[in-house]
């Protein structure tokens, strides 16, 4: 018999012949685990880049890219390099689950962030047991998703609706005004933040005078902002958001809303800010990440991403950026990406990034972090209007209690 | 407020809305007529025009070089579009309309999105039309009243055209028969690449006139996409007059219905839509084919 490289052919079909077998032998999920333990980390981030929610998406997107570019650089994590898988959703929770879905199921991709709409996110949080995946929400806004729909395997590293919606009325509880109307988007998000601004109000014992919902996708506001001027409120809440919120802000501009009653918002993007300019001057707002925030960890950002794309980041830069960053410190303490692991790492971990020290409790996956209220002002320095920071509150003021989206007091 | 006042601001609500909605689906419903084409395209070239005004604004410096500009660059590449493509599936059955005209709206919004970029882009009324006029101390926004008398000139407008000039006698006629018209010696390729070409600015008009009011942002061609389908429906495929009432219709329909059932208020329209359908298949102005 032939000798070959010192193994006899016996040997090496005996070799093979065992090797096949283990391989066979492993289940589909653990070979396709082995490989992902050495490649690229790979996250998932299905988001409405078209459609109605498409300039939230697209901001999402840069912002994600920004901070994988970033970490990369200074060698991934754990030393392994980030793979963003980015598909378009359209904002359709349909279109959400199939692209997570194939994520998962293609692309052996157990990590998502950056869903765009909260019906969406409501949509995804059933599959996450079965798909033995993490999601770590860093635009969802809906109360539900840390209370009556939370499952283990979700985490949310921004502020919430109802957190923005309690630091407006926060706001609002020292302010003189005493009747307001709220307009809100009819969907998941609207109502539920409408819900909680009207449960605050009368806590704080300030008059409630009456709301409405416009569907989403609204391009006529004018009966909206008649409706709202005859409530003869002191002030307005308006859950919009993206192209239903740039179009109300430019025709309440037109109809002089502004000077009728003060205009309060629960969110504020920079992209209507500036697609709609001087309409938008005056308006206070709830701002889950101003890029105006003063601490040495955001001012390298907004620095490094000013050099990188020649403006300030918005708030779902900012938003995008820190879930990623708060995904990446829970991978690194668990050293691993496996759902178990990396859930218990995660648990109570403090992350200190640009939004200052944020806690992601163990009851709910909530981050508990502080509340930012500013106000759209004119300024030199920016080709657009900027954001003062009018108020902060603190953690422990805005942070709903464990499962919950109301407050007590 | 008081019940005139009240009447009179919704009425003002609702008609700068229907202005808008007018050129949307007068464009669609010209198109439909002369070449049988159900233009799918027909919001992305709204916000087409929108994303051009915007542009005239910045470069040309001024509101009324956006109004010409936007809908004749559109047009032109209208025509452009039917010379090239459109006229090479005449004769086939309707569904290789529809694949092509979506391909369009696919192509144009993702080239629209590659030009200007995702984030809506501001295009302020001009200061002339950006005040404010108090009456029985109700504000009525200066911009939407000029929608109104815009609106009103050009369908006037477009009405003489159609019916007192050759050449809209000429666009009538190849809607009515088409055979006819060309074996009578014109060339009814040409009136096909004009209208083709109208339909488009016109839309591109519409995108323009909203601008002020919606910003210019890629979301805004799905909405148009289906007001412009609600409109023609209502008034009839084809029917000029038709989609000057349908526009009447949906925006009265739109502003009442979100103030007295805002809940609603998009299954009024729809709900219209469907009466009409039972009542006139055709529509309330158009032939039943």
């Amino acid at each position: 018999m032939k000798r070959f490289r010192g193994l006899t052919r016996r040997g090496v079909l005996k070799g093979a012949a065992a090797g096949a077998a283990a391989t066979l032998a492993a289940p589909a999920f653990l070979r396709e685990t082995m490989a992902q333990a050495t490649g690229p980390i790979k996250i998932g981030i299905p988001c409405a880049l078209t459609g109605t929610f498409a300039a939230v998406g697209q901001v999402t997107k840069r912002g994600a890219e920004f901070f994988a570019k970033e970490r990369n650089a200074k060698g991934g994590i754990l030393g392994r390099p980030i793979e963003l898988l980015i598909e378009d959703t359209q904002g359709n929770p349909a279109n959400c689950v199939r692209k997570a879905q194939e994520m998962v199921e293609r692309h052996n991709c157990r990590l998502i962030t950056g869903v765009t709409v909260s019906s969406e996110a409501l949509a995804l949080v059933p599959k996450l047991e079965e798909w033995n995946t993490i999601f770590m929400s860093s635009i969802n806004g809906d109360g539900r998703l840390t209370a009556a729909s939370f499952v283990p395997n979700f985490f949310r590293a921004n502020t919430s609706g109802p957190m923005g919606a309690r630091a407006i009325s926060l706001f609002l509880r020292e302010s003189k005004m005493q009747k307001f109307f709220a307009l809100g988007m009819d969907y998941a998000w609207g109502h539920n933040s409408v819900q909680v601004f009207e449960t605050e109000l009368k806590n704080a014992s300030k008059e409630f005078i009456g709301k409405v919902f416009s569907p989403s996708g609204t391009k006529d506001f004018s009966t909206y902002i008649t409706k709202i001027r005859q409530s003869g409120a002191d002030g307005v809440y308006l859950v919009l958001a993206a192209d239903d919120n740039n179009a109300f802000l430019s025709q309440a501009h037109q109809y002089r809303l502004a000077e009728r009653m003060t205009m309060l918002a629960e969110q504020l993007e920079l992209v209507s800010v500036k697609a709609v300019g001087e309409a938008a001057i005056g308006l206070t707002a709830s701002s889950r990440y101003p890029f105006t925030l003063e601490n040495p960890a955001n001012a390298a950002f907004v620095a490094a991403f000013q050099k990188e794309h020649g403006e300030v980041p918005d708030q779902f830069d900012g938003e995008a950026y820190h879930g990623l960053a708060v995904l990446a410190q829970g991978i690194e303490k668990a050293k691993s990406i496996e759902a178990e692991p990396l859930r218990k790492a995660m648990e109570g971990m403090v992350h200190d990034g640009i939004k200052g020290k944020v806690t992601m409790r163990a009851c709910d996956h909530q981050g508990e972090q502080r509340g930012y209220v500013v106000q759209v002002a004119k300024t030199d320095k920016l080709p657009h209007p900027t954001l003062n920071i009018l108020k902060t509150y603190g953690a422990d003021q805005i942070t709903p209690p464990c499962n919950k989206m109301t407050y007590d007091n | 407020m008081d019940t005139l006042a009240f009447i009179l601001t919704q009425c003002v609500n609702a008609f700068s809305q229907a202005a808008l909605l007018f050129f949307l689906g007068c464009g669609l419903t010209l198109i439909f007529g002369i070449m049988r084409i159900v233009n799918f395209a027909h919001g992305t070239i709204y916000m087409a025009g929108a994303y051009l005004g915007y542009t005239s604004v910045r470069w040309l410096g001024g509101f009324v070089a956006a109004l010409m500009v936007a809908p004749i660059v559109v047009g032109v590449l209208g025509v452009l579009f039917e010379l090239f493509i459109l006229r090479r599936l005449y004769g086939r059955d309707g569904n290789a309309f529809l694949m092509v005209t979506f391909g369009l709206a696919l192509v144009l919004g993702d080239a629209v999105q590659v030009v200007w970029g995702a984030p809506p882009l501001q295009v302020p009324p001009p200061a002339a039309l950006a005040g404010i006029a108090f009456f029985l101390d109700e504000p009525f926004p200066v911009y939407r009243l000029f929608l109104i008398g815009f609106g009103t000139v050009m369908a006037i407008g477009m009405w003489q055209f159609l019916e007192r000039t050759r050449l809209g006698l000429l666009i009538r006629a190849t809607s009515q028969n088409p055979d006819m018209v060309h074996a009578l010696g014109t060339d009814v390729r040409v009136v096909r690449s004009g209208v083709f070409g109208i339909g488009c600015g016109l839309a591109a008009l519409g995108g323009v006139l909203a601008a002020p009011l919606v910003t210019a942002s890629l979301g805004m061609s799905l909405a148009a996409v289906v007001d412009a389908f609600v409109i023609v429906i209502i008034g009839g495929m084809g029917s000029f007059l038709g989609s000057l009432i349908g526009a009447l219709i949906v925006a009265f329909v739109q502003v009442f219905g979100n103030y007295y059932l805002p809940e609603a208020a998009l299954a009024f329209m729809y709900l219209v839509m469907l009466t009409v359908l039972v009542v006139r298949p055709g529509g309330l102005l158009g032939k039943e084919e």
